[in-house]
């Protein structure tokens, strides 16, 4: 149990000697945190700080190569790269991502507040979604009742519009994953009462362009939501 | 079982919106990824091309990525799959292949006679890969005991640094701090040969 601690003070003293020993200075904090990131070992808190430093700094991101390939090296002698066949690689890569949407997976609920609120947008952007899907929903099948399948197809296709219209960064990505759950959002909001009362309030609106959708639309709205 | 997850940091990051986290897995996987599909297609020349659209592919699939397996093997398995249907396009519509490679030989005369060596990598790029790898092990043998301990169980033997400390009887702390030192001792040796030409920039 001594000899225990009296171990770890002797590490303690060791590692702070050789710490001063090594030659770099302020950046050193940085490059160990870079390093220990490197394999998967730094504490998620310090893991946004590396991020952040990462995309600034010119040396930190030559390090990330340097020690990616130094483990590379050491594994198989064949992954030794000449390092301009690297960067040409990575740029072409970079040169092409700056052509693809942004993409943006739903996150766990059990993630930072800042996650946890862009969440909220998504949740929000497929309710109104699925809002107007259920209004467009009711038209076409107010105008084309006897064919279920091609209600269904026009549902499919109007469905990332509204998305894209209210969530400022492009989900493209997302959406083919999600796609299942406004539709399922739509079948409960037919029997929420939050629903009919909303466009019950909008009635108000029928007759003008304030949607700006066409009036015979509005109109049949109006009809439809009449017998409930 | 650490190993396994070590990206999941960069993963979650990428899926949180920042496109540099996914460059940091690029240029972590790049050199594995290409050496795969080189072994797959006999035209080198092709080789950066497919590992490019390999990335890109992951990229726009990234948000699928459950982390029911490692990134690695998911990345890999992306490569495959483009690697082959490049092969197949190619197969189908030779005459792109056969206008790429005529182009090729306009610009640079040996090219085409430098293609045929078995691994396809000019000489150039050769001698560099051996300097590279030179550098790494005399600098591996400079190392002090300690250093050249830790980042070999790390790098070679994949234990995580728990595994490592317990190994080295020493507390996680100066496993990281071992790790880190080691790699930048080597690093500096390797810098000459890493500087990148006509200021190239990470």
């Amino acid at each position: 149990m001594a000899a225990g601690r009296a171990r770890l003070a002797v590490d303690v003293v060791m590692n702070r000697l050789e710490k001063q020993m090594s030659t770099g200075t302020g950046n050193d904090l940085e490059g160990e945190r870079l390093s220990a990131l490197a394999d998967g070992e730094l504490d998620a808190t310090q893991c946004a700080a590396v991020f952040e430093a990462w995309r600034g700094d010119g040396e930190l991101r030559a390090s990330w190569h340097a020690y990616h390939l130094i483990g590379d090296v050491l594994r198989s002698e064949d992954l030794a790269s000449p390092v301009h066949r690297d960067v040409s690689l990575l740029r072409g890569v970079r040169s092409r991502l700056a052509g693809e949407p942004v993409v943006l997976a739903p996150a766990p609920l059990d993630r930072t507040a800042a996650i946890r609120r862009r969440g909220t947008t998504w949740r929000w952007s497929s309710a109104v979604a699925a809002g107007l899907l259920l209004v467009v929903g009711a038209f076409t099948l107010n105008r084309s009742a006897p064919d279920g399948t091609a209600t269904e197809t026009v549902i499919a296709r109007s469905e990332p519009s509204p998305t894209a219209a209210v969530q400022p960064l492009p989900v493209a990505l997302a959406a083919p994953d999600a796609a299942p759950e406004p539709v399922l959002a739509n079948v409960e909001m037919i029997r929420d009462a939050r629903l009919d009362r909303y466009l019950a309030a909008h009635k108000q609106f029928a007759g003008s362009s304030a949607l700006g959708v066409p009036s015979t639309f509005l109109r049949s709205a109006t009809v439809e939501s009449g017998p409930r | 079982m650490k190993a396994t997850d070590a990206d999941a940091p960069l993963v979650e990051r990428v899926k949180q919106g920042d496109v540099k986290a996914f460059e940091m897995l690029v240029v972590k996987y790049q050199r594995r990824i290409e050496r795969l599909i080189g072994r797959m297609v006999r035209d080198v020349d092709i080789v950066p091309d497919i590992a490019q659209e390999t990335f890109i592919r992951a990229y726009r699939a990234i948000p699928q990525f459950r982390g029911d397996s490692a990134f690695y093997t998911w990345l890999y398995r992306i490569a495959v799959n483009t690697a082959k249907k490049t092969l197949m396009d190619m197969k189908r519509d030779p005459l792109v292949t056969e206008s790429a490679r005529a182009s090729r030989t306009d610009d640079d005369e040996p090219a085409r006679a430098e293609s045929e060596v078995s691994d396809g990598e000019t000489p150039d790029a050769l001698l560099a890969s051996k300097q590279i790898a030179a550098a790494v092990n005399f600098a591996i043998e400079a190392l002090s005991d300690d250093l050249r301990q830790a980042i070999m169980l790390r790098e070679v033997e994949g234990l995580s640094y728990e595994e490592i400390a317990e190994l080295m009887n020493c507390p996680i702390g100066t496993v990281r701090s071992r790790i880190f030192r080691a790699r930048e001792a080597i690093a500096v040796r390797l810098r000459p040969l890493l500087d990148t030409r006509e200021g190239e920039r990470w």
